[in-house]
């Protein structure tokens, strides 16, 4: 049985969802709830930090793409950090690296939220 | 002796290990711009020329200049139309314009040495240099040496090619693994969820991740309709009509190639909500729904292999969507066999569980339903300390419909009978009353006696029901016909007849439904009045009980297994004393 988890925390005005485990068709609605409770209390600015993120599959990656646009619609975005080799080269494969910020770090997000946050 | 540095063989010496030099030097490395840099340099000392510039042969025949040294910059990129290459090393002035259009190109950037770039035998490419400083033309053996340093580039960048290919192969390959794991992942999930909904989010999100769209149309078939199951687009969704035509669609395709066959082209709505393609979901060879996606984020054009993904994507989840709704039927269906249990239960009620027991008097009746809920009805209600109310009904039809009929003839006759009234009257107001519960397409032939034990006597109003068997202690039998018509057609209008018959010690009397004088066997054959007389007769002595008992084994023989289509009910009295 695939594992999932997700901690939420909170930097600030950025909000930090640590994906755990397996992310695939079966565990997808675990992430998209969190996105919906995300964009219901209005926050924005999102980091997907995937330190522990083991595996990501299309379903998985569809959840990212079913959000992205209201995200940004509010001046917010999904940048994702620290993701494994493995789980990177899903996510180039599928051409997400041209649609979404992906840095090693998560203080890099972090930072690139820096100006737009000030802006505020 | 050594050899002078001017002799040939020296000479001849240092341009083979030059030769070697370069050709390890461009070998050892799969970086394109290196190589040819390299390659470039290496020819400009050689040649003392001061402007280079490579081209390379692209698959639509095109040569693209790739790296230029010592020329204005902004030259890469250019695009030349080169029909043939020279065979080897040639000079621009040397060369007929009009049959090489493309040189005017090198000449106007001062290019005059030109060598050809040979890989098996394919033009692969184009290196052109300046003159050499001073003028000096190049000897025979210099153009050798030139030509051997050409071969090596040319290898050197047709194994980059290779290497560049095998990239990309080796990309799509792993993309189709990566296709392949979807499919095989939401295979199993699809085949695990059995809400329609959450099969949809599946399926989206799925295609989302995977293709890297963000609009999308979903419509499944319903009926003849296509209904909207999910969708993410820029505007209004469109009009049922305008998506039914879409079920004529058995291959995925450009919404802008579409072949149109219906009255409505849904052309121009679907392309100026940005959707870009339709692929069919198909349940065995029938569209019954279909994906209408929008452009790529990547804006990269959708390819035969998108295609052949979206059309497997596709089947799983039609299958999908299939499977949860017969499951979602067989839900329903048990729902429903449920509750007629329970109707069945509360018919059971409806018929008396216990008959009053008198004195020098037997009574036993039995209902053998085919259905869960059936149309007979018997009872058997006290009017006071002497008299007993018989009944025996049977409602036009079977099931649910015939069931809700009997339970209304209950009520209604267990609501009259404490009025105390002549049976025929009663009878009339019971027909008057069903009459506009039937809504005069079924009927119910009824039966009914009052036995009063005191005086012996049993008078009796048949509303067209099956005649019942009096068979008396002599042998004789009585059918008991009288009455009038059938109960819910008409209202009364000619009066109901009332029949009587004296009872003595043996009397038998036998009240049945037309399941049992018409229970079938395999053949069709009616097991028949007679039969059933014959049996009453050779019964009689064995109690009322017993008399029903050996009716019913007798009706099983016949039937010898054949599935009954209607409901058998008996009642039987016997004057014991």
């Amino acid at each position: 049985m695939s594992e999932f988890t997700i901690a939420q925390r909170e930097r600030e005005a950025v909000h930090v969802l640590e994906l755990k485990g397996y992310l695939d068709a079966h565990t997808a609605p675990k992430l998209e709830e969190a996105f919906q409770g995300l964009l219901k209390d209005q926050r924005f600015n999102i980091i997907v930090n995937c330190k522990d993120l083991s595996y990501i599959s299309s379903a998985g990656l569809g959840v990212f793409m079913a959000y992205i646009e209201d995200v940004r619609k509010n001046n917010g975005d999904i940048k994702l950090s620290n993701m494994s080799t493995k789980v990177y080269n899903v996510f180039d494969l599928l051409g997400f690296p041209l649609l979404y910020e992906i840095t090693p770090d998560e203080q890099d997000a972090y930072n690139k939220f820096g100006n737009a946050l000030t802006r505020k | 002796m050594p050899p002078s540095s001017s002799s040939p063989s020296y000479e001849s010496h240092f341009e083979h290990s030059a030769l070697f030099e370069f050709s390890t030097v461009i070998n050892a490395s799969l970086d394109l711009r290196f190589i040819l840099g390299h390659i470039l340099l290496t020819l400009m000392g050689k040649l003392l020329s001061s402007r280079a510039l490579v081209a390379l042969a692209h698959e639509d025949g095109r040569y693209r200049v790739e790296m230029t040294k010592g020329l204005p910059a902004g030259l890469e990129g250019n695009e030349l139309m080169i029909k043939t290459l020279p065979s080897t090393v040639a000079h621009v002035g040397r060369m007929s314009e009009k049959r090489h259009p493309w040189i005017a190109y090198f000449a106007e950037h001062d290019l005059s040495i030109l060598i050809p770039l040979v890989a098996s035998k394919r033009q692969i490419g184009i290196l052109a240099f300046s003159a050499r400083q001073g003028g000096r033309g190049l000897t025979k053996q210099e153009e050798t040496y030139l030509r051997s340093l050409a071969s090596i580039s040319a290898s050197a960048i047709e194994k980059c090619h290779m290497i560049d290919e095998l990239g990309l192969v080796n990309r799509k390959l792993d993309r189709k693994i990566q296709e392949l794991n979807t499919l095989f992942e939401v295979g199993k999930e699809f085949g695990a969820v059995l809400d329609p909904d959450k099969l949809i989010r599946l399926l989206v999100f799925s295609l989302l991740g995977q293709v890297g769209v963000n609009r999308y149309l979903i419509c499944l078939k319903e009926g003849s309709d296509m209904r909207i199951a999910a969708s993410r687009i820029d505007g209004a969704a469109p009009q049922p009509e305008l998506l039914a035509g879409l079920t004529r669609i058995h291959a995925g395709v450009h919404i802008d190639e579409m072949i149109v066959t219906g009255a409505i082209d849904p052309r121009p709505v679907l392309l100026a909500l940005c959707l870009k393609v339709a692929v069919p979901m198909e349940l065995q060879g029938q569209t019954r729904g279909v994906l209408l996606l929008g452009e790529k984020l990547n804006r990269e054009p959708f390819t035969p292999a998108d295609f052949e993904f979206l059309s497997a994507l596709s089947s799983l989840a039609i299958i999908a969507l299939e499977n949860a709704r017969l499951f979602q039927q067989a839900i329903e269906k048990q729902k429903m066999e449920d509750e007629l249990a329970i109707a069945r239960e509360i018919q059971k009620g409806l018929l008396p569980s216990i008959l009053p027991a008198l004195p020098g008097y037997e009574l036993a009746a039995a209902n053998f339903s085919s259905k869960q809920v059936g149309g007979d009805y018997y009872d058997a209600i006290p009017l006071d300390d002497h008299r007993l109310i018989l009944a025996i009904g049977d409602v036009s039809g079977k099931g649910t419909p015939a069931s809700l009929l009997m339970a209304n003839i209950q009520a209604t006759i267990r609501a009259l009978v404490p009025l105390d009234l002549p049976l025929t009257d009663l009878t009339a107001r019971v027909n008057n009353l069903m009459c506009p519960n039937t809504g005069g397409s079924r009927f119910v032939t009824f039966f009914w006696g009052c036995l009063d034990h005191a005086r012996r006597t049993f008078t009796y109003v048949n509303a067209g029901h099956n005649h019942p068997y009096l068979l008396h202690a002599d042998g004789t039998v009585d059918r008991l016909d009288k009455g009038g018509m059938i109960l819910g057609v008409m209202e009364t209008m000619v009066p109901y007849e009332e029949g009587a018959a004296e009872l003595r010690e043996g009397d038998v009397l036998v009240l049945f439904t037309d399941g049992v004088s018409e229970a079938m066997n395999a053949a069709s054959e009616e097991y028949g009045e007679e039969r059933l007389e014959a049996v009453i007769r050779k019964g009689a002595g064995w109690g009322a009980q017993g008399l029903i008992d050996i009716i019913h084994q007798d009706i099983t023989a016949h039937a010898h297994g054949a599935p009954q289509s209607d409901d058998i009910t008996m009642m039987v009295m016997r004057v014991t004393a």
